[in-house]
């Protein structure tokens, strides 16, 4: 296309002080022409601080209020920016910078609304999904009827019309699966791409025993509501 | 005994009913939460006078001790109470969400703005402005 699309790159970071500023570089340096929103959710960390010295965008607020909230928070300063693109990686390090063009090209082609990066794509990848993911993706796939792979991965990649409709109605929690599920209700089209995937930098997962038991039963919940939903106005024009 | 079930009834209804009223009055109660408690009061009040009522609603329900079916709408009452407690809630919720996101948003917005007035990179300084600036409005600059 030769329209020049404006892509904002957005990372949600809660205690991510540690990597945050390699993540940063690594896309200062390899990408220079995308502008970074950085959402920092209640960090405890030094991230607040270290936002006003890495030179990028951000938004933030005192009390942490979970992912999904912060990704609608950062969609809806993209939306109201005017950028036609909005790349999610995670503030961890486990995506790579050079990837992100991947996920990009499908939507300067318009060939999708929604790109994935999916981490086990390819049948040479260098994890295998735990059991829970692949649980996961086998129900999401029989439920969306398209071949889902990698149900939690962060890295993602919307065109204009995903970033309108999800600038209003992201959904909160851990939200990856619940995504899937609105965007396939919504009539998104959406693609998945083969990424890399290193270790994360610094820390663990928030993702404990409990909270996935939560994250669960609230996939569970979404399976059984969204199909039932009114479709969203957003999403259709 | 049954006597004394129907005037303590009466008298705890009465109560609840003058209770609302009077939080209304104050203002401590907005009038549109106000309507359950007092619609739920009126229809106490009236159960508790017509014991023919209370006798016929048993005898539909067979439930052999009538004032039983007092306690039964109490719980009923409660739990549409609840209920409608947490859609309250979730819209509140709702709202909340929808201003700390704005704010986040407009702190943004003006930070780059300045940033940009003075020719700056967006994003490199102004922190220390908008706590000022705050700060002069006489808003609570956040702690940390």
């Amino acid at each position: 296309m030769s329209r020049l699309h404006r892509v904002l790159v957005l990372i949600p970071a809660y205690n991510e002080a540690a990597s945050l500023p390699a993540v940063v570089g690594a896309l200062r340096l390899r990408r220079p022409d995308l502008d970074v929103l950085v959402v920092n959710d209640g960090s405890t960390d030094d991230t607040s601080g270290l936002l006003r010295e890495l030179g990028v965008r951000w938004l933030e607020w005192p009390d942490r209020r979970g992912v999904g909230r912060a990704l609608r928070a950062g969609l809806r300063y993209a939306a109201r920016q005017g950028y036609d693109l909005v790349v999610r990686l995670d503030a961890d390090g486990q995506h790579e910078v050079d990837d992100v063009e991947r996920l990009l090209a499908p939507l300067r082609l318009g060939a999708a609304d929604v790109v994935l990066g999916s981490r086990f794509a390819s049948s040479n990848r260098s994890h295998d999904p735990s059991a829970v993911q692949r649980s996961l993706g086998a129900v999401l796939s029989m439920v969306t009827r398209r071949t889902v792979t990698d149900p939690t991965s962060g890295f993602w990649a919307m065109g204009p019309r995903a970033v309108a409709m999800l600038a209003e109605h992201h959904p909160g929690g851990y939200p990856e699966p619940e995504l899937h599920l609105l965007l396939s209700h919504n009539a998104m089209r959406m693609v998945e791409v083969e990424v890399q995937w290193r270790a994360r930098l610094h820390g663990r997962t928030s993702l404990t025993p409990v909270r996935l038991l939560g994250a669960g039963a609230r996939v569970a919940l979404a399976l059984l509501i969204v199909p039932f939903r009114a479709s969203l106005r957003s999403g259709h024009d | 005994m049954t006597d004394r079930v129907q005037v303590v009834a009466l008298a705890g209804s009465v109560v609840l009913l003058l209770l609302v009223l009077e939080l209304v009055r104050r203002r401590r109660l907005a009038e549109e939460y106000s309507a359950l408690w007092i619609v739920s009061a009126l229809v106490l009040i009236g159960i508790s006078l017509r014991r023919d009522a209370l006798d016929f609603a048993a005898r539909w329900l067979g439930v052999y001790y009538p004032p039983a079916v007092l306690v039964l709408m109490l719980v009923a009452i409660i739990s549409v109470a609840s209920l409608s407690f947490s859609v309250i809630l979730s819209r509140q919720q709702r709202q909340i969400d929808r201003l700390i996101e704005e704010n986040a948003i407009m702190a943004a917005e003006l930070r780059e703005l300045r940033a940009s007035d003075r020719g700056g990179r967006v994003g490199a300084v102004a922190a220390a402005d908008v706590v000022a600036d705050a700060a002069q409005r006489g808003a609570e600059p956040r702690p940390q």
